[in-house]
């Protein structure tokens, strides 16, 4: 059984009055586990689309979808929930949490969608927490914490079902370079120990350097690119 | 549960002003359900308590004491019936008590003269002092609350405008007719308050104003058959017979219905508004993986603590209410009106949260990658 994320000629197509519009044409990619995969592309070349099928949030119009070889292309919307559930971490634009609750509580209430917190989960959670450094901010709220910790709250969060691929959509967007380096190594190296597939949506070409690989998006259409020549590693 | 509750504990201004809408709300409908429960026993208790099954008037009366005229013979006719255990009749009139006290200011006080054989079925257990008893004529049992006006047991009251006096042998609880208080006086000095004026008693032979039967089989048609220029009707029909009772009573369920709609609009709106401006939240919690399910019970959880909470306060201040209402405020709370008032309340929030739980089925998860293309 192959693991990770696999995409084979996935196509979606959109109806716009009576033109048909690809957004996704013949789409295949792979990604291993341990594996960080950069896509970049300009807006509307349909990166964000992309995403969201390998996430289980979209269903492709045609193509094979396999996580952890199982293909998820035509499952039902509540199976797909599930898929998000277990398999799929997510890292959204900034400042995707869930205000009223703490750090600790944004990692938890992944476990309560799945049923019970145990106290391993508690312990998880704070391993992961102390992990991307904020073991402090336990116990803070969104509001209290700068837009850096926000984003490492959310790699937590993604981390925290153990799921098979982690996907990042423009995790720097609203990130100051420094911030913007730290998050993104933070999560090269999350995906390197602990062994996941690992795609990141980004127009910032500062940051492909952590990555192990780029894939250019353009007109609906995926082709590998070489890194840049002289990119600077930390 | 947890999300629900997390979500109020962090927004508290807005969950209270909206809890205290509903607190106002739930308080309003006790209040209102409590003075009905006055008010309908102040009109009708004499009614409501007597150990009666059906009511037998004169045809055409419409089952109005006040209209109906029949023979005092018709007991006897109708316990030969079948399906009637027993028969007693009663009459009733307005008086006017007046003390026997030389009292300057001449205080007088509404009464309504409820005339019954002495030892049946229609006279009331006496809370303080002695019943009535047919060798006593002008002994009568009166309704407690004349005691507040400053009688006692024993007293003697003149009738306005007759020169008959009467004695009160004993006090009974719960006694009122038409908003003034029971006197219950033996048949036969009722008919001679009530009949003084010759003709008065259109030639019938010891007139009253109904007949009460017990009997839990009997059948209205039969009666009606057997003894034509009757109408027989169940107690509670002859309560709805009562002068004003269905005006006074329908005014007030009428309250009671709007408000139960009101609090439906209150909810479901407030709830909606909240969800609308959650949808982007809802989304990221479906994109990582929410189910529905997971966050319509956050917001169904959300809607019944509130309501539970609200209403819980609006019983208490109730209660504070009902304590600090003057005695004569026909106020009466039952515990039983109080509860399924309650659940109609939590009901009908539970059931304007489906509205919520809707939209909230109907958010996509795409929502959360901040552009859906």
């Amino acid at each position: 059984m192959t693991q990770g994320l696999e995409m084979r000629s996935v196509s979606k197509f959109y109806d716009a009055g009576s033109e048909r519009i690809t957004a996704l044409d013949r789409v295949s990619i792979r990604v291993e586990p341990g594996e960080f995969v950069a896509v970049v592309g300009p807006s509307g070349s349909g990166k964000t689309t992309f995403l969201s099928i390998a996430g289980a949030l979209l269903k492709p119009s045609e193509g094979e979808v396999l996580l952890n070889g199982k293909n998820i292309a035509s499952l039902p919307d509540k199976q797909l929930s599930d898929i998000r559930l277990r398999e799929v971490g997510f890292i959204m634009q900034a400042s995707n949490l869930v205000p009223y609750l703490n750090v600790l509580e944004q990692l938890l209430v992944v476990k309560r969608m799945t049923g019970k917190v145990t106290p391993a989960d508690k312990a998880f959670a704070a391993e992961l927490l102390a992990d991307l450094g904020l073991a402090e901010r336990m116990k803070h709220y969104p509001e209290e914490l700068s837009g850096g910790e926000k984003q490492r709250v959310a790699i937590a969060r993604a981390l925290m079902n153990d799921p098979g691929i982690i996907l990042a959509d423009e995790p720097t967007a609203s990130l100051d370079t420094r911030r913007a380096h730290e998050v993104v190594s933070l999560i090269a190296r999350a995906v390197k120990s602990r062994r996941k597939a690992a795609v990141m949506v980004t127009h910032d070409e500062r940051l492909l350097s952590y990555c192990d690989r780029i894939c250019r998006m353009e007109d609906g259409k995926l082709s590998p690119m070489e890194p840049a020549a002289g990119s600077v590693l930390s | 549960m947890f999300l629900a509750l997390k979500e109020m504990r962090h927004s508290k201004t807005r969950f209270v002003m909206i809890g205290i809408i509903l607190v106002l709300v739930s308080w309003l409908v006790f209040i209102l359900s409590g003075l009905g429960n006055g008010l309908a026993a102040l009109a009708a208790s004499t009614f409501k308590n007597m150990d009666a099954d059906y009511v037998v008037f004169e045809k055409g009366s419409n089952a109005s004491m006040g209209k109906s005229l029949l023979s005092g013979d018709l007991t006897a006719e109708l316990l030969a019936l079948p399906d009637v255990e027993a028969a007693s009749p009663m009459g009733i009139i307005f008086g006017s008590a007046v003390r026997e006290s030389g009292d300057p200011e001449e205080f007088k006080l509404d009464i309504a003269l409820v005339g019954i054989e002495p030892g049946s079925f229609l006279e009331p257990a006496a809370a303080e002092g002695t019943g009535l008893d047919a060798g006593r004529p002008t002994h009568v049992l009166a309704n407690e609350s004349m005691k507040d006006e400053g009688f006692k047991p024993g007293d003697t009251f003149a009738l306005d405008g007759t020169t008959e006096k009467l004695t009160i042998a004993g006090f009974v609880r719960d006694q009122t007719y038409n908003h003034i208080a029971s006197v219950f006086i033996p048949i036969e000095t009722w008919r001679k308050l009530a009949f003084a004026a010759p003709g008065s008693d259109k030639g019938l032979k010891d007139p009253v104003n109904a007949i009460m039967l017990q009997g839990k089989n009997i059948d209205p048609n039969a009666i009606a058959e057997r003894l034509p220029g009757t109408e027989t009707v169940t107690r509670a029909q002859a309560v709805q017979g009562i002068s004003g009772y269905k005006e006074e009573t329908g005014t007030i369920f009428m309250m009671l219905g709007f408000l139960f709609v009101i609090s439906a609009f209150i909810v479901g709106v407030f709830f909606y508004v909240l969800t609308m401006q959650k949808s982007n939240q809802f989304g990221i919690m479906k994109a990582i993986g929410a189910k529905n399910g997971f966050l319509g019970k956050a917001v169904i959880s959300q809607v019944f603590i509130l309501s539970l909470a609200s209403i819980a306060v609006g019983i208490l201040l109730t209660c504070g209410t009902a304590a600090v209402l003057p005695k004569g405020m026909p106020f009466r709370l039952e515990t039983s009106w109080v509860i399924v008032y309650s659940l109609v309340l939590l009901a009908i929030a539970l059931l304007s949260s489906l509205v919520s739980v809707r939209t909230v089925v109907k958010i996509d998860p795409l929502k959360a990658l901040g552009r859906v293309e």
